[in-house]
């Protein structure tokens, strides 16, 4: 057991030495993302400011601020583009080196990505959530949420992961890397509430929405981490979702693979 | 083919050869890409899904609240077809440049700087975004629509006045997307500029005015996403009160592409091939 994630955290280890190799890479994402909020901030603050109230669907323009100032350092900690590497280790025929190797495939792509998504949280994620945390005292409560969303936040990497994966192996059908990977890419980021609150959604969109997977993403994450002392009926429910996506969708994702991977054959194999 | 090889015509290369040896390579690579038709069709799938779901979000938000800034909804629609119809050059012409990075980083870029043509024309016209059109289609519809519903007159001035509108806005975009990728020459990793540039566009819709002082002047000046749809668009939407920088926004427009591409040509001079 020990040496087996002996072997997994090796990975790990390399894809943060290869991160941090791109330190100029690093900045440029941080101060991308720091560009992309003021244009959200002065959007929903223009929005706000002509809708009259200071309240809409339960939000106030601060919450809203800094729900989606999380939702967006979040998106760039979760999001790893693997649907492009997996597509282009198929077309490649890279591949099957990789299938040769000692782990599941599943396994090593996950972890040899694990590496960047450490260092993607350790200094996007957390100085963000500092800042924030400092600059808007009361929004951000210090307690027993933070293990809640810890919690649901490696749900999220997984559900993410498991829905990254599943598409990867749509393109040993297809060929295609971009036009699925974009739809992808829309469709979590629109149900996910990355990109829009779940709140401020019309009710009757807003009831379909919750029952799928993709809100385990961004929006449980948060909605935990910003509730100070939310009663036990919500979290068990919120993080009993999560969890019950996590294993539905690695079960769906397992097969997928397994079914696909025996019927496809790659090119420069 | 003599001609092209011998050495007085590198020199004396008008538009027309280009448009020339522009077919022709775009030819091909529409060729190469319809064997792939399943891709294709994803592809294109995958674009018109991409424009719902930004409508999908634009209506959401719009559903709760009505205007932004005095601008009302069908403004701010027509602002959004606005800029989905000058995204459409840089989508089709320049989609190379997503690609560039990776050229740059594995040493294959050198082939494109053995040719005796214009090395950035030879580079971008390699591959021509097919499915950008479906885009154009989309925000056209758009356009048309938010033009009908603000009863704006259908005039040949205003027409005309649109399209300079549109080019301009355009030339902006290139500019921006151009100039991302060529910073592909100095910091070799250059995705995460060009998905920064790339994101702009979808804030281009909004009215510039909705900024304090200082990001008014930084997202005019420095990163033009007001030039992307807002100020070109003034002429048309605010007619009795057009500013200076929209009457200027033609030359800046032209001045900003010309920028990108030597900036573009300063980078791949600097490039040694050494791959790494």
């Amino acid at each position: 057991m020990v040496n087996k994630l002996k072997k997994y955290f090796a990975l790990t280890r390399l894809g943060v030495l290869e991160t941090l190799q791109w330190r100029i890479a690093l900045c440029v994402m941080v101060l991308g993302n720091l560009l992309y909020l003021t244009l959200i901030f002065f959007l929903w603050k223009a929005i706000f400011a002509s809708a009259g109230t200071d309240v809409v669907n339960g939000m106030t323009f601060e919450m809203t601020m800094v729900y989606l100032v999380l939702a967006t350092s979040l998106y760039g900690v979760v999001e790893l583009y693997l649907v492009w590497e997996i597509g282009r280790n198929i077309q490649s025929g890279k591949i099957v080196l990789d299938l040769l190797r000692p782990f599941k495939y599943k396994q090593y792509v996950f972890w040899e990505n694990s590496g960047s998504l450490l260092v993607n949280f350790l200094f996007t994620f957390l100085p963000t959530f500092i800042v924030v945390r400092l600059m808007t005292k009361g929004t951000i409560p210090l307690g027993i949420n933070l293990i809640y969303f810890l919690l649901a936040f490696v749900f999220s990497i997984i559900i993410n992961y498991n829905i990254d994966f599943i598409v990867g192996t749509i393109c040993l059908y297809t060929e295609s890397i971009w036009g699925i990977n974009i739809m992808k890419q829309m469709l979590v980021s629109l149900l996910s509430g990355a990109t829009i609150p779940l709140a401020f959604f019309p009710d009757r969109v807003a009831a379909v929405v919750k029952y799928l997977p993709f809100r385990a993403i961004y929006d449980t994450p948060l909605t935990l981490l910003m509730e100070a002392d939310p009663d036990w009926h919500t979290v068990v429910s919120k993080l009993g979702f999560s969890l019950f996506w996590v294993i539905a969708i690695s079960l769906f994702s397992n097969l997928f693979w397994r079914l696909s991977i025996k019927q496809v054959t790659v090119n420069g194999g | 083919m003599e001609t092209i090889n011998s050495n007085a015509a590198y020199r004396r290369k008008g538009p027309a050869f280009y448009l020339k040896i522009y077919l022709k390579i775009v030819a091909q690579d529409i060729k190469s890409k319809m064997s792939y038709r399943t891709d294709f069709f994803i592809s294109t799938i995958g674009m018109i899904t991409t424009n719902i779901a930004g409508f999908i979000a634009f209506l959401i938000m719009f559903g709760k609240f009505p205007s932004i800034n005095g601008w009302e909804y069908y403004e701010i629609l027509f602002l959004y077809g606005f800029s989905l119809i000058s995204i459409t050059p840089t989508q089709c012409l320049l989609d190379n440049n997503w690609s560039l990075r990776r050229y740059v980083y594995d040493g294959d870029f050198v082939k494109y700087c053995f040719r005796p043509i214009n090395l950035w024309f030879y580079y971008v016209s390699e591959v021509f975004d097919v499915k950008g059109l479906g885009q154009l289609a989309f925000g056209t519809g758009t356009l048309v629509y938010a033009w009908i519903k603000l009863a704006l007159p259908v005039s040949l001035i205003l027409i005309l006045k649109t399209v300079v509108a549109l080019v301009t806005a355009s030339l902006f975009m290139m500019a921006l997307q151009n100039a991302a990728a060529a910073s592909c020459f100095w910091i070799q990793n250059s995705f995460w500029l060009l998905d920064i540039s790339l994101k702009m566009k979808d804030y281009a819709k909004y009215p510039v005015t909705i900024f304090n002082d200082v990001f008014k002047f930084i997202f005019t000046f420095i990163i033009p996403v007001a030039f992307m749809a807002y100020y070109p668009s003034l002429a048309i939407l605010r007619p009795d009160n057009v500013p200076v920088l929209t009457y200027l926004s033609p030359f800046l427009g032209i001045l900003a592409f010309y920028g990108s591409y030597k900036l573009w040509m300063k980078g791949a001079g600097k490039y040694d091939g050494s791959g790494s």
